[in-house]
């Protein structure tokens, strides 16, 4: 049985991101997820876990799930060197970083489970399309939409997600988009993303063991996959809305 | 110092004079120019006087409506409540809700002596436009509808624009708030301000679970426990309470006790009193914006018999919900504001609950950024496509760019495959009805979507009138 933890899903639950969830759920075929709240203690400390989600979620909210998981912190970076499964989309990946710094000049400390940080200018959302390369056994191309108040910095440029082929990475001069160590991924990337990119999923899914991976509704997903993937290519497609 | 005040006078009244000069002639001219002049004559005025919608006259009592959805419906409730009762109301209904729209209803308000002409202002303001708009007004009761997720371009989240409404409100204005609202009621709860509640007790359809994707009220907002219910209306409307601390929903001040279908009543309680109104509309996000507005009225001092008779005479316009029949065939056109998953879910249960067999356009991607760029499908993840997934829905056509995400998100719900019609565009979308006069053609339409509305519209009618016609030939109307 793979078991996928869903940490925090009563906050970190916009822009319909529980999808990456449930669409990971009806498409495995033998899986439990849990559901862990505020006042749970994670079950990736208790018991063996073989993916861990966390999703966007509010400014306010993202205060919280630090607090929660500093007591962690040690845990999850265990976790995490043991190649295990963790996905976190949006914002939800600025937990991970040394501090997220807000308009005012305050920092808030973060995990520091990886080297960068995080500035905020909540007067300007900045809304794009991205296209980029997953690169690992396979190349895989990964697209999708960011809607962020937020950058990410980083001296290091090792450990990132996707290359980007258009749209900017973690900031608005990086070429390099999202985090990664091991099996955890973070992405900025917004929505559902697993939905929107089949490929990048069967090969999240033959990470948990699934050898043959076949998605919900492949067929239909692999169509509005091609033909976004065919908007994204185009040339005249403006990336900034 | 005196300088600074003429320099500052002349300015005003330069801007007043352009403005004025503006509005008449695009008053003339509009038309023929194509332009909507609602918002360029206050533009103008802002940017010769930056101070100008300070320094304007303004009636002496201003009501403001804000809110996620609902503004519109229940600013024109309480402008056309007190114009009956004799006001002279100055109202932007007719413009936009945000800086310049605003600036022009005031400015249309005033002489060119700056003197304003009416008692009394209801004005309509765009969430996002508060600071602008309060920084110069200063409204003395300020009507929150409700706060929910909307564009998550624009707006984020439900928290965000709480926020900017928040640090917006004047401390002197009086709030009247939406009780069962667990995120708009509790606006200024750090303040003094005077907070007057409304609300709606509990219904035979509340649930004590959300049945919604959306909720954005799940925790407790002083300790972050998990919130129980007392019900849930629907996503975070209803009332709730938390066990670890003693935080818990507000008690309206002004409830609608009961909901009487058949008298087409409701009956409204305050203090230790209760009377009967005329129900405007059966929807229930309508009774909430019935009820606000008897709280406002109220609060400013309108007795109940006025109020009962005010809105005796009041009709809700229903400009986003047209229903026709076409030699028996039921037609309903319904707006489902695109890139709002709350206003589509809401809908989606709506035509879900209706009695009897459907079959459902849906025309609500967002055409502006599928034009240029390519539109985000993340909304249709947080709106209740599972409310179509329904025995009584026999067909859903999708036209559209987006229409493959939109089929997929439906299959995801877990409608039949066999029920989905997925097109590239409208121009044969009519041709899949079953043109069965047993079930009812919803069109559920994005406002940005209205060509491909009237193609699909003109289509059904020229279908229906083809197959009367050719019934009519065969003399198969007779023998029906």
């Amino acid at each position: 049985m793979i078991k996928i933890e869903f940490l925090f899903p009563e906050i970190a639950n916009l822009f319909g991101e529980p999808f990456n969830v449930k669409y990971l759920k009806n498409s495995l075929q033998d899986v439990e997820v849990i559901e862990t709240s505020l006042t749970d203690t994670p079950k990736f400390i208790t018991e063996d876990v073989d993916m861990i989600y966390l999703g966007s979620m509010s400014e306010k909210s993202q205060e919280l799930v630090i607090e929660k998981l500093k007591n962690y912190k040690t845990e999850l970076e265990n976790y995490i060197s043991k190649n295990k499964v963790a996905l976190f989309t949006g914002n939800a990946m600025e937990v991970l970083g040394n501090y997220i710094e807000e308009d005012n000049g305050n920092k808030i400390e973060a995990l520091g489970l990886f080297d960068f940080y995080a500035k905020r200018d909540m007067k300007h959302r900045f809304n794009t399309l991205f296209l980029g390369e997953f690169e690992d056994s396979e190349k895989i191309k990964v697209l999708g939409f960011k809607s962020t108040f937020s950058f990410c910095y980083s001296e290091k440029q090792d450990n990132y997600l996707f290359k980007s082929i258009r749209g900017c990475g973690i900031n608005k001069e990086s070429e390099l988009e999202g985090i990664r160590k091991n099996n955890c991924f973070g992405t900025y990337l917004i929505g559902p993303l697993l939905v929107l990119n089949p490929v990048f999923t069967k090969y999240i899914m033959k990470l948990l063991g699934e050898e043959n991976p076949k998605l919900q509704f492949e067929e239909e997903a692999m169509e509005c996959y091609n033909k976004r993937l065919e908007e994204f290519e185009k040339k005249e497609t403006d990336y900034l809305q | 110092m005196s300088e600074t005040n003429n320099k500052s006078n002349f300015k005003f009244y330069l801007a007043l004079f352009s403005a004025k000069t503006t509005k008449n002639i695009l008053k003339m001219f509009g038309k023929v120019l194509k332009v909507n002049g609602s918002h360029v004559p206050g533009n103008l005025a802002n940017k010769i006087c930056p101070n100008f919608l300070s320094i304007v006259d303004k009636p002496k009592k201003i009501i403001a409506v804000t809110g996620t959805n609902g503004k519109t419906t229940t600013c024109n409730l309480i402008t056309d409540s007190l114009k009956d009762l004799g006001y002279n109301v100055l109202n932007n209904n007719l413009g936009s809700n945000v800086l310049g729209g605003i600036t022009t209803t005031f400015l249309s308000g005033v002489s060119f002596r700056n003197k304003a002409r009416q008692d009394i202002a209801v004005i309509e303001v765009d969430e996002k436009s508060t600071p602008k708009i309060f920084k110069h007004v200063k409204p003395d009761y300020v009507v929150v509808t409700n706060l929910f997720r909307d564009s998550l371009k624009r707006n984020a989240h439900s928290e965000y624009i709480f926020d900017i409404i928040n640090n917006a409100l004047p401390d002197t204005s009086t709030m009247i708030l939406n009780a069962d609202d667990l995120i708009s009621n509790k606006l200024k709860a750090e303040n003094d301000n005077k907070k007057v509640y409304f609300g709606i007790d509990k219904l035979e359809t509340d649930t004590e679970e959300s049945l919604n994707i959306v909720n954005d009220a799940r925790i407790c907002p002083n300790c972050g426990s998990k919130l129980k219910y007392d019900f849930v209306r629907y996503h975070h409307i209803g009332r709730a309470y938390c066990e670890n601390c003693n935080y818990k929903s507000p008690k309206a001040d002004y409830s609608v006790k009961s909901i009487d279908n058949e008298a087409n009543e409701i009956n409204v309680a305050y203090e230790d009193k209760q009377f009967k109104l005329n129900m405007l509309s059966d929807s229930i996000f309508n009774i909430y914006n019935q009820i606000a507005t008897v709280a406002l009225l109220k609060e400013i001092g309108i007795k109940d018999e006025d109020i009962q008779n005010a809105l005796q005479k009041i009709k809700i316009t229903k400009n986003r919900y047209l229903e026709e029949n076409i030699n028996g065939y039921k037609i309903i056109n319904h707006l489902a504001k695109g890139y709002n998953p709350i206003a589509c879910s809401i809908v989606f249960k709506y035509v879900k609950n209706v009695k009897g067999n459907k079959e459902i356009f849906l025309l609500i991607e967002d055409h502006h950024d599928n034009k240029a760029s390519s539109a985000n499908p993340a909304w249709i993840y947080d709106c209740d496509f599972e409310f179509l997934n329904d025995e009584s829905i026999k067909k859903i056509i999708v036209p559209g760019t987006r229409s493959k995400d939109i089929e997929l998100r439906l299959l995801i719900a877990g409608v039949d495959k066999e029920k989905i019609v997925a097109l590239d565009d409208e121009s044969t979308a009519a041709e899949y009805l079953s043109y069965n006069k047993d079930n009812t053609i919803y069109v559920l339409y994005d406002m940005y979507q209205q060509t491909a509305v009237d193609n699909v519209n003109k289509q059904i009618k020229d279908n229906i009138l083809k197959i009367s016609n050719e019934k009519e030939n065969s003399g198969g109307e007779k023998n029906d």
